[in-house]
């Protein structure tokens, strides 16, 4: 219930918005319209979901903007250099593997250093923010690599509809929403995130695995930046070596508006849906309003402060 | 409860602020008042708001359709394609007549085309070629003349100092930019004499030029000529050149007509700068645009002019601009 009850002030705030917007865009609210807003936050709430563990141990990961174009260009680079003009699954299924590969082997770095040494995860992810930036700009000399037409498996991952109704980004981003959700609420390890967040020499002390759960967070952070970078890449018919920039600070707006508390500890994988749906309605209200692009900056800045305030004042309150 | 009005009171007291605060801002609110509710809604999307040219290019656009009773909307992309496409799905389920777009990634526009074309909303690609196996998803592309802005560029070199050993600043990833080198190469095949030292890469910006700059004075004492591939590159040039006192000793040739650049020109800083119109791009393709809703043919290909100015008709372009 109490989850529920903190939820409300949210809730209020999509539908106060989607009604605003109704106002001034006749058909904001329409099917496909709302359909298409579900196909837009899907890269960012998936990110948004991993940011939100990472968030909760009191940790960041500045490094899954680059994560989305290092996995993008390592599976294109792969499929069209062992597959060329043919579609092959198998092929595929190897070079998404190879890709998905390279933004773990990140995350289990991230993990390590974070536990073991004394450096901030602000400093190691920035580090390897540049390090996969640099990496992925490595292939095609920096250009986008265009994924081939034959590729249809590839293409339909961003592009495809279930039954041809819903997209499948949008089914992807549902059902790692509904992982997430199960992992961090219904288990152990979700537990373990929380104690870890809440108060670390504490858990630590009570026989929690920090390091392994530590690694483990970052891990999913990185793995999901990927499925995240794939989904761009197809959507993009090309993975581009330059994109994904950013986008890790639109994630971390998407979790602190959905109530995450910055130092750790406290916030749902709900309220980070919640978040970045408000985020999405926001870009998608003012761009269909016609609001100049530099008003669009100071309200979402404006937005993003006003939940954090009273964030920090609920949080208050209830100490 | 509490706390939910607490959210809702300053969301609310900010939305009616953004109204309030777009109507004001709109510099013409009165013309813009009556297209809103009587013309068509076109949508813009530049890869960046961050430069003048394609706020030129806006302006262009703009009037145009406004003075067709129209109205347009320009989104910023912020060098984000992913947030190009968003945009783009946003003004095509909005019903937009018509869009222009200035793509991010050239590569990464066909989703939007293909859908905009299943919704039958046409798209005019501004500044910026389209791969030709999209070709067919578009109406046309209207751009400047790169590769005689080039050509421009070197024949200006070739008139004051036609034995020139020179640099090119480059920016090899963008399409105009390969066009404007070119240009200048083809045209440096009638000067003999004259000789390309090395290209380097130098990002297109005045904080990229500089250190390159400094780099290439020390390792070719005896460079005396530079082609920058755009005004703020020049900058950079300028102000690398300054602090090594060689200004004097250099010529220096680019491709923009941004007031920065004739202003450096006027100060005796730059030789010449192949001026771009970006908002005779934009008008030409409102037309473009208007023609084709009317169902007129439409060239496919349509290159906007370009002019050398150097400083003997520098004060008589920023008057007519």
């Amino acid at each position: 219930m109490k989850v529920v009850r903190q939820m409300v002030p949210l809730l209020a705030a999509i539908i106060i918005l989607l009604l605003l917007f109704r106002i001034w865009v006749p058909t904001f609210l329409a099917p496909e319209n709302m359909l298409d807003l579900t196909q837009q936050i899907s890269v960012n709430t998936i990110l948004a979901l991993g940011m939100t563990l990472v968030i909760l141990i009191g940790g960041i990961d500045l490094s899954v903007g680059a994560m989305v174009a290092l996995v993008g260009t390592t599976t294109v680079y792969c499929l069209s250099a062992i597959s060329g003009d043919t579609q092959n699954g198998f092929y595929l299924l190897i070079s998404i593997l190879a890709g998905l590969g390279v933004a773990a082997l990140f995350g289990i770095f991230h993990g390590i250093a974070a536990a073991k040494t004394a450096m901030p995860p602000f400093i190691i992810t920035l580090a390897s923010m540049l390090i996969a930036r640099g990496c992925a700009l490595r292939f095609n000399s920096g250009l986008p690599i265009s994924i081939g037409d034959q590729q249809t498996i590839l293409l339909e991952i961003g592009n495809g509809r279930l039954f041809g109704v819903v997209p499948f980004p949008v089914v992807i981003m549902l059902t790692l929403f509904v992982l997430m959700a199960l992992l961090l609420h219904r288990t152990r390890f979700g537990q373990h995130i929380y104690a870890l967040g809440g108060n670390r020499e504490a858990a630590l002390y009570t026989g929690i695995p920090v390091v392994r759960v530590e690694v483990m967070v970052y891990l999913i952070c990185s793995v999901l930046a990927g499925v995240a970078g794939l989904i761009h890449t197809s959507q993009l018919y090309s993975a581009e070596p330059a994109s994904g920039e950013m986008f890790e600070l639109t994630a971390i707006a998407a979790v602190v508006v959905g109530g995450t508390s910055f130092t750790g500890g406290r916030g749902t994988i709900f309220g980070t849906l919640i978040g970045a749906i408000i985020i999405g309605i926001l870009d998608k209200g003012l761009n269909q309003a016609g609001i100049h692009y530099s008003l669009q900056y100071i309200v979402k800045g404006a937005v993003i402060l006003i939940a954090v305030y009273i964030d920090v004042r609920r949080n208050r309150q209830a100490v | 409860m509490n706390s939910a009005l607490r959210f809702l009171i300053p969301l609310i007291l900010l939305t009616i602020c953004i109204t309030g605060c777009n109507d004001g801002s709109d510099s013409d609110s009165s013309q813009a008042e009556s297209a809103a509710t009587t013309g068509r809604l076109f949508g813009a999307s530049f890869q960046t708001m961050n430069n003048p040219f394609f706020v030129d290019l806006g302006k262009g656009l703009k009037n145009e359709l406004e003075a067709n009773g129209d109205r347009l909307v320009i989104l910023d992309a912020q060098f984000n394609s992913l947030k190009q496409k968003n945009d783009l799905s946003d003004l095509i389920l909005q019903g937009a007549a018509g869009i222009f777009v200035n793509p991010v990634n050239w590569e990464g526009l066909k989703g939007s085309l293909l859908e905009a074309s299943r919704k039958k909303v046409p798209i005019i690609i501004v500044d910026a070629p389209v791969k030709k196996a999209d070709e067919e998803l578009i109406v046309c592309t209207v751009a400047s003349d790169n590769v005689r802005a080039g050509e421009l560029a070197a024949q200006a070199l070739a008139k004051v100092n036609p034995k020139a050993r020179l640099v090119v600043l480059h920016l090899s990833v963008n399409k105009a930019c390969i066009d404007r080198v070119e240009g200048f190469k083809t045209e440096l095949e009638q000067h003999p004499e004259m000789k390309i030292l090395d290209v380097q890469e130098a990002q297109g910006t005045t904080e990229g030029a500089r250190p390159v700059m400094r780099d290439l004075i020390g390792r070719y004492p005896d460079l005396d000529a530079v082609f920058a591939i755009n005004d703020p590159n020049a900058l950079g040039v300028i102000s690398a050149l300054d602090s090594a006192n060689k200004l004097d000793r250099v010529t220096i040739v680019t491709v923009d007509g941004s007031q920065a650049g004739i202003k450096a020109i006027q100060a005796g800083k730059l030789h010449s700068t192949s001026a771009q119109f970006p908002q005779e791009i934009g008008k030409i393709a409102a037309e473009k645009m208007l023609a084709h809703l009317k169902g007129e043919s439409v060239d496919k290909e349509v290159k906007v002019r370009v002019e050398l100015i150097t400083a003997e008709n520098a004060e008589q372009y920023l008057e007519s601009h």
